[in-house]
């Protein structure tokens, strides 16, 4: 998947997290936590995982968590992702 | 009661009523509506306003809340709105925030980072933890060395043989100088045009970097008075802000030591910015390293001084002729094929000069 655009998905809430994506050459993803200390290494885990899964190689990735769960964490990403790239039909199987 | 606020964007051109409600709001925390912002988002409580936060391309200022909504995490939600809106339906997501220093630690918690602050005035800030980090790692590589090592910011609006003569008198007074080209497409002339002019009106020189501009250096996030001349009180603007950034990232990343700038016989917001200068930069006082500032007497042809607002004034009235006195071929070339006033115009302001 190809991020095409800028956007973004989420909230500042407690529990949850805000994600920003845009175009890049290469693939950055910049993690600001409020728990970086003890989750900081299975925040980054989850989250390239996730854009493993949709195949994005390149681009930025700016996370503003606010104490996410794994769960909130891919679905803010994907959300994010969605928004900033051009694609219609989505393989919800290998998410 | 956060529970029952609503979100909502106000045009403060469109919508004077509450524009006013806006107006007050800011008044409560000894703030001024910006003339610039296009769009509010503003929180209320039922039909009253609690809080605001104002949009100026890809700044965000004029942010208040009502005393009574403070310490409710209202901030948060107000800066979330402001980024979606912002991300979504203006297409920035890097942005800018202004504010006064005690707020920072508000704002932190909202995702933005401390860029530079002046005294206890404002302090501005941007949501990303990378941006002036990566901006000024490119400007690294661009690093030369030498012991004088100089600078000079031009509009360059279009590029006259006043800049040239700029370049020359720095570069006989440094081992190398970064030239940069501000970046806001808010002058007369393009900014890729003005570039190309730059580049073409210093092809040939040695031991000099043309750079373009950024949002860092002379763009409406850090010196909005500067593209908004007409309507502002000169005192009154800011260049601290501006300078600050340059004193504190882009000087040190280049390993700047000197920024030459031309004398300003006209323009009096640009003359303050040339005052400033010295203070801010020059001061022993401040997180960068002092530089100094030297004030390069501006070409003068014919008995007047050379400036980029004439040159504008002579391609009004299609004067080309009197225009390559003072600007070089390139200049004079590109601004005929593309900015020439069309025929009708054209002949109403040649009537008019010589009626003169």
């Amino acid at each position: 998947m190809e991020i095409t655009k800028e956007a973004i998905c989420g909230t500042l809430e407690s529990n949850d997290l805000l994600v920003k994506v845009a175009p890049r050459d290469e693939l950055e993803v910049v993690i600001s936590s409020a728990v970086m200390r003890q989750f900081g290494a299975r925040i980054r885990e989850v989250v390239e995982e996730t854009l493993r899964k949709m195949e994005v190689s390149h681009g930025q990735i700016m996370i503003e968590d606010k104490g996410g769960l794994d769960c909130t964490i891919r679905a803010r990403v994907q959300g994010a992702v969605l928004r900033g790239s051009e694609c219609g039909e989505l393989d919800w199987r290998v998410l | 009661m956060n529970n029952q606020l609503d979100f909502d964007l106000l045009d403060p051109q469109e919508n004077a009523d509450g524009a006013d409600e806006v107006r007050q709001l800011l008044r409560s925390s000894d703030l001024e509506m910006d003339g610039d912002i296009q769009v509010f988002v503003v929180a209320r409580d039922r039909s009253t306003l609690v809080a605001c936060a104002g949009l100026a391309g890809d700044v965000v200022k004029c942010v208040t809340i009502a005393p009574a909504y403070r310490g409710t995490s209202l901030a948060r939600k107000l800066i979330n709105e402001v980024q979606h809106v912002a991300t979504m339906k203006r297409g920035h997501n890097h942005l800018f925030l202004y504010t006064k220093p005690h707020n920072v630690p508000l704002f932190e918690g909202c995702g933005f980072y401390k860029l530079v602050s002046v005294l206890d005035s404002a302090c501005l800030m941007e949501n990303t933890p990378v941006g002036i980090r990566d901006y000024c790692e490119i400007l690294r590589s661009f690093r030369h060395a030498g012991k004088r090592i100089g600078c000079a910011v031009i509009n360059a609006n279009p590029f006259t043989l006043g800049h040239l003569h700029l370049v020359r008198q720095a570069l006989k007074q440094c081992d190398w100088l970064h030239v940069f080209v501000v970046s806001e497409d808010a002058s007369a002339i393009s900014y890729a045009d003005r570039l190309d002019l730059v580049r073409a009106g210093l092809d040939g020189l040695e031991r000099l970097t043309v750079h373009g501009g950024s949002r860092y250096l002379v763009s409406k996030v850090t010196f909005p008075c500067y593209f908004i001349k007409d309507t502002c009180v000169v005192e009154a603007c800011s260049t601290a802000i501006d300078l600050l950034l340059f004193r504190e990232f882009i000087a040190p990343a280049l390993g700047i030591t000197h920024r030459f700038v031309g004398t300003e016989p006209f323009c009096p917001l640009t003359r303050k910015y040339n005052q400033d200068m010295h203070k801010w930069l020059e001061s022993a006082s401040g997180d960068g390293p002092a530089l100094r500032v030297v004030e390069i007497p501006r070409l003068e042809v014919a008995g007047r001084p050379v400036s980029a607002s004439y040159v504008r004034q002579l391609l009004g009235e299609g004067d080309f002729e009197a225009m390559a006195t003072i600007a070089p071929g390139t200049t004079v070339a590109l601004l005929r094929e593309k900015y020439a006033v069309r025929a009708g115009r054209g002949q109403r302001v040649a009537q008019l000069k010589s009626l003169r």
